[in-house]
């Protein structure tokens, strides 16, 4: 069959209108049945959220009244078939008096990490020079976004911030 | 050299091979299609060879795990023999191959090679030119050591900065919210084989185009043209080309090894990553732009550059080639490369340069 039309057309298989709307079909329920398991297969580690937790910091006691401090974590988190230990840190500044706000060290600009500077009393991000002052507002440079203030509770006098991702 | 040596019959008619052979032998190609004036395309290929080369052989002596990669590619630079010289080899065929691409682009730019029946060469060229970026994004984090790291938090933070896609983007391309073991492994993949699977279909288009529409008659030399063979001549020429640029690359990377930094530690605050010479301007549009501004920064000044250049051979259809005669043409085009240079300066000044006071 296929042959007769071949010769109805003279040779010229690319006027087989039929047969090319044939391949079409064909090609597309391929594309779709093996698409659409690998697709899914692809993208659903990308759904993982992150997820949250309490990290304990310590005692608030060791924290000197009106200064601010970086404080280390390190957590485990699943990342994909393996459990890692996930660390990095944040600033927190206790005083005046019981107070203790609680900083993230990622800059909001593009994520770099901000490093407080004692002597000028501000937060810099290396990366383009962001400056924040000691509340975490930026001041000058791209950031346009305060540094997120993280929720903390102190439990028996210790501090516990939590944190997500 | 006989020209077209007849091939002679007994082993490639076994082949069943003779017919391809005997037609690459009568192929007959512009001499100046490589030659001292025109050779950067020529030579991007050869740094294209030779980063699949050097890419795959690394590729022996690596393992796409957190911690585990910065061993591996420590192990192959140091305790392996020429180890730190494929790894070299590697790391300035990639820096050259960006300057190469510039100069390719650049010349076409202005000798108006992109002017019609050449649009779609040009655009497969450019296509090819978008996607190196992606090359050295993926590899840059293979070696899992601080400055790939810190890089790739920045690279994808930007992406991520871009309104609606942004955020989705970074995940699907790390598998997730964080650069892991599921992000390097993503990385690894693109980078070994879904890249280079590509970019051979982009490189064979291009020398489609290229073969079909041939190359821009020279401008300002009034010597007459010839033809030579493709096969033996213009290969050979092009194989010399790849032993001397190869022999150059070696030599580079002998006398200036390639550094391995310290492995990724994700809480080291006190490392800063600089951005390398060929993102200086981008991250400087980056900089400038604030806040609700930022995606003119990240996505739209960079995506209409892009689109411009695309979209250019329909604009400037020619017939007239001269840069003299197309004087509005390419001062735009001059103005657009001087400002990148500019950004490109205060850039390095900024990351490079004495610190501020
Ligand atoms: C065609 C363009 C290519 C570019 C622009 C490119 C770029 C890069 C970059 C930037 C690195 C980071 C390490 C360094 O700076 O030295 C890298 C590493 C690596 N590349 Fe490529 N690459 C290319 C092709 C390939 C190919 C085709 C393969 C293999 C199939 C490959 C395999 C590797 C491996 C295994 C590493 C990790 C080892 C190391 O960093 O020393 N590359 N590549
Ligand atoms: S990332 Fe902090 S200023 Fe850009």
């Amino acid at each position: 069959m296929d042959e007769n039309r071949e010769a109805a057309t003279g040779g010229q298989r690319y006027t087989d209108r039929r047969g090319f709307l044939k391949t079409v079909v064909l090609a597309g329920t391929t594309l779709a049945t093996a698409g659409i398991p690998l697709a899914a297969y692809f993208v659903s580690p990308a759904l993982e959220k992150g997820g949250g937790r309490w990290v304990d910091f310590g005692a608030v006691a060791d924290l000197n009244d009106g200064e601010t401090a970086m404080l280390s974590f390190e957590y485990m988190v699943k990342d994909g078939w393996q459990v890692l230990p996930q660390r990095g840190f944040v600033w927190a500044r206790r005083g005046p008096g019981e107070a203790v706000k609680v900083m993230s060290s990622t800059c909001t600009h593009l994520a770099c990490n901000v490093i407080w500077k004692p002597e000028r009393q501000v937060f810099e991000c290396p990366c383009h020079t962001g400056i924040y002052d000691a509340e975490g507002r930026p001041i000058s440079g791209p950031p346009a976004r305060p540094l997120a203030v993280l929720e903390h509770k102190i439990e028996d006098g210790k501090l516990q911030v939590y944190l997500t991702a | 050299m006989t020209g077209s040596g007849k091939p002679s019959g007994g082993i490639l008619e076994w082949l069943a091979i003779r017919n391809a052979v005997e037609k690459l032998g009568a192929q007959r190609v512009w001499s100046d299609a490589l030659s001292w004036t025109r050779f950067t395309g020529s030579l991007a290929l050869a740094l294209l060879v030779l980063l699949c080369l050097t890419g795959v052989f690394m590729a022996f002596n690596y393992t796409p795990v957190p911690g585990t990669a910065y061993d591996s590619v420590d192990f192959a630079q140091f305790s392996l023999p020429f180890g730190g010289l494929i790894r070299g080899v590697h790391h300035y065929a990639w820096n050259l191959l960006l300057m190469v691409m510039g100069l390719h682009l650049a010349r076409a730019l202005v000798v108006a090679g992109y002017q019609p029946p050449r649009e779609l060469t040009w655009i497969s060229g450019l296509l090819i030119m978008l996607f190196i970026p992606v090359f050295i994004i993926t590899g840059d984090l293979l070696p899992w050591d601080q400055k790939g790291f810190w890089s790739t938090q920045v690279r994808t933070s930007i992406m991520g900065s871009v309104p609606v896609a942004g955020d989705w983007m970074v995940r699907l391309l790390q598998g997730g919210p964080r650069t892991g073991i599921v992000a390097l492994t993503r990385f690894y993949v693109l980078h070994l084989l879904v890249l280079p699977g590509t970019l051979l279909l982009l490189v064979g288009l291009h020398f489609h185009f290229v073969a079909h529409r041939g190359v821009s008659e020279p401008l300002f030399s009034t010597r007459e043209r010839r033809q030579v063979s493709l096969f033996p001549t213009m290969v050979n020429r092009w194989l010399l080309l790849l032993l001397i640029i190869t022999v150059a690359l070696g030599a580079v990377a002998y006398l200036w090894p390639v550094p391995l930094g310290d492995p990724a530690d994700p809480t080291d605050s006190n490392y800063i990553p600089k951005p390398e010479w060929w993102v200086l301007f981008l991250n400087q549009l980056v900089a400038i732009f604030r806040g609700p501004l930022m995606v003119l920064g990240t996505a739209v000044i960079p995506g209409a550059l892009a689109a411009g250049l695309m979209v250019l051979p329909f604009i400037d259809r020619g017939p007239e080639r001269h840069p003299l005669r197309r004087k509005a043409m390419l001062t735009v085009i001059a103005a657009i490369g001087l400002v990148l240079l500019v950004l490109s300066i205060m850039g390095y000044l900024e990351h490079y340069g004495p610190p501020p006071a």
